[in-house]
């Protein structure tokens, strides 16, 4: 009996199986379109708090010194790093490129206004993503699930105020002098592989580079670097204080926050170039 | 004192807190059991407004803080000193500056004020010598020591306890219960402690709430615990120590 039933069923649910499955997925959709939303709203709740905070910086300054020591000084070796191999590569490439149309001449300018508007701040940008966003995630995260986040807010203390205020302000005060490092190691290494690499004349190099510079090209680059500290600190810190479920949920708000603020200084870098380039 | 006024509390869709209504006067310790994940600790983030209930009223003092801001709710929660599950110390501060922290962030004392504070904690806990040490260094009674000083050092009028004794020795454990005992009988400090471990309560507490899947199914004085005939009660009566 229970067989007839069965098979008389069969064709029935047979029927409706991709209905069902349009429901679930249906189903699914809605509600990550609705968690994206909410964790839109939460961020930009998030943001706006740290930016409130701003007047707090008087009485956490020497947070702001720590986190400027972290994200400033002990990230020029590797900013120093990328950028010094990418001026070289690019000298050498550029160069290779330029004398198959006799003009290596050109070399200093081209390389100059890559490194000034583009791969300076960019690789720069990148670098402090994975650096100091994930220090941020992982330390921030840890403090989350360990209850030390709550426990500020246990004993009085803003956790915004006291964590994420301090890395914004020393962010946005250390990727500048970050960018034009990049920008100087980059030229300088392009200057050092044009001498020795393609037998360009330091003086012919350089004659290409400064007379061509316009202020545009610095303000491009220079206008980057604000708002990339304010992409990589906002998220990564986001990241951590939304850091659940023990360490595997650390790394994975980690990875999230990397991932995140990487993509977000790639777009972020595309378009401040065009507008800056569209409205100078 | 400090009330809940039938308090529901839900994440997505996992019903944590049902109704809970309970009440913890001035002076006396109150003991909250119930197995791990049925949402003890969740009452006390509640109680300091950590979090937000869906339903339900939080009343500290008279004062309703359900849908207060988290600015208005810096001064209730100073009456409110709390020791968390983890001790959650800031560990990349020292003993001494984790005593202190709550002086220097909300009291404008003088620092000679602040150091001669930090050092009666230290006393009180035990822990001379550690002063300069990180909380890593210490061992779990140690840190739970600490937690506790950190938490008495603005003088509350309440403290709350979450597992006050978990994953600590028989030793350490016994000194943590005789230290709450002693708060409440030496400085006339009110605690709510929640736990899983049976012992604990009938150790300290002068009362006890029993948390069974998000509801308060017994809620009186310790003593009559015994005499309780709802089946979880009476299973955990019978082994002393909650499933984990």
């Amino acid at each position: 009996m229970k067989t007839e039933h069965s098979k008389a069923s069969a064709p029935h649910l047979t029927l409706f199986m991709p209905l069902i499955f349009i429901r679930s997925l249906e189903k699914k959709l809605l509600l990550q379109l609705k968690n994206f939303f909410l964790t839109m709203q939460e961020f930009f709740l998030f943001s706006l708090r740290s930016f409130v905070a701003f007047p707090k910086m008087v009485r956490y300054w020497r947070d702001v010194l720590d986190q400027a020591t972290i994200c400033g000084t002990d990230s020029i070796p590797i900013v120093l790093v990328s950028a010094i191999s990418i001026g070289a590569l690019l000298a050498i490439e550029v160069g290779n490129l330029l004398e198959d149309f006799g003009a290596k001449t050109m070399l200093g300018r081209s390389t100059a206004l890559s490194v000034i508007r583009e791969l300076g701040p960019l690789l720069m940008g990148l670098m402090l993503s994975a650096r100091f966003g994930s220090r941020n995630g992982a330390e921030l995260g840890a403090m989350q699930i360990s209850e030390q986040i709550d426990a500020l807010r246990a004993f009085g203390t803003d956790p915004i105020a006291k964590l994420v205020m301090p890395r914004l302000v020393a962010a946005l005060i250390m990727f500048l002098p970050l960018t034009a490092l990049s920008d100087f190691a980059g030229l300088q290494s392009a200057a050092y592989m044009a001498e020795h690499y393609h037998r360009i004349d330091p003086g012919i190099f350089w004659n290409a580079v400064y007379p061509r510079l316009a202020p545009k090209d610095f303000v491009v680059g220079f206008l980057k670097a604000p708002v990339f500290a304010v992409i990589i600190t906002l998220v990564s810190c986001f990241n951590g204080f939304s850091a659940r479920g023990g360490t595997a949920g650390v790394g994975r708000s980690t990875i999230k926050g990397i991932v995140v603020s990487s993509g977000l200084v790639l777009i972020a870098n595309f378009y401040v170039s065009k507008i800056v380039l569209e409205n100078m | 004192m400090i009330e809940l006024r039938n308090v529901s509390l839900k994440y997505g869709e996992r019903e944590i807190l049902k109704n809970v209504s309970l009440t913890i006067k001035d002076n006396t310790i109150k003991a909250i059991l119930g197995p791990s994940g049925v949402g003890k600790s969740t009452i006390l983030k509640l109680m300091l407004g950590l979090i937000k209930p869906n339903s339900g009223q939080v009343i500290i003092d008279g004062t309703d803080i359900t849908c207060m801001k988290e600015r208005s709710l810096y001064s209730i929660r100073r009456k409110m000193g709390m020791v968390f599950q983890g001790n959650a110390l800031f560990d990349s501060l020292t003993i001494s500056q984790n005593l202190g922290f709550f002086l220097r962030e909300n009291m404008k004392l003088p620092e000679a004020e602040i150091s001669q504070k930090v050092a009666e904690q230290i006393q009180f806990a035990g822990l001379e010598g550690y002063e300069d040490q990180l909380p890593e260094s210490l061992s779990g009674g140690m840190r739970r020591r600490v937690a506790i000083g950190r938490a008495l050092i603005f003088k509350p009028h309440m403290i709350l306890f979450d597992e006050p004794t978990a994953g600590l020795d028989p030793v350490s454990s016994k000194k943590i219960l005789s230290l709450i005992s002693s708060l409440r009988n030496h400085n006339n400090l009110g605690a709510v402690i929640v736990t899983h471990i049976i012992d604990d309560v009938f150790h300290v507490a002068d009362s006890v709430a029993v948390l069974y899947q998000g509801e308060i199914i017994f809620d009186d004085v310790t003593e009559k615990l015994h005499e309780a005939d709802h089946p979880f009660i009476r299973s955990i009566l019978s082994d002393k120590i909650l499933e984990l």
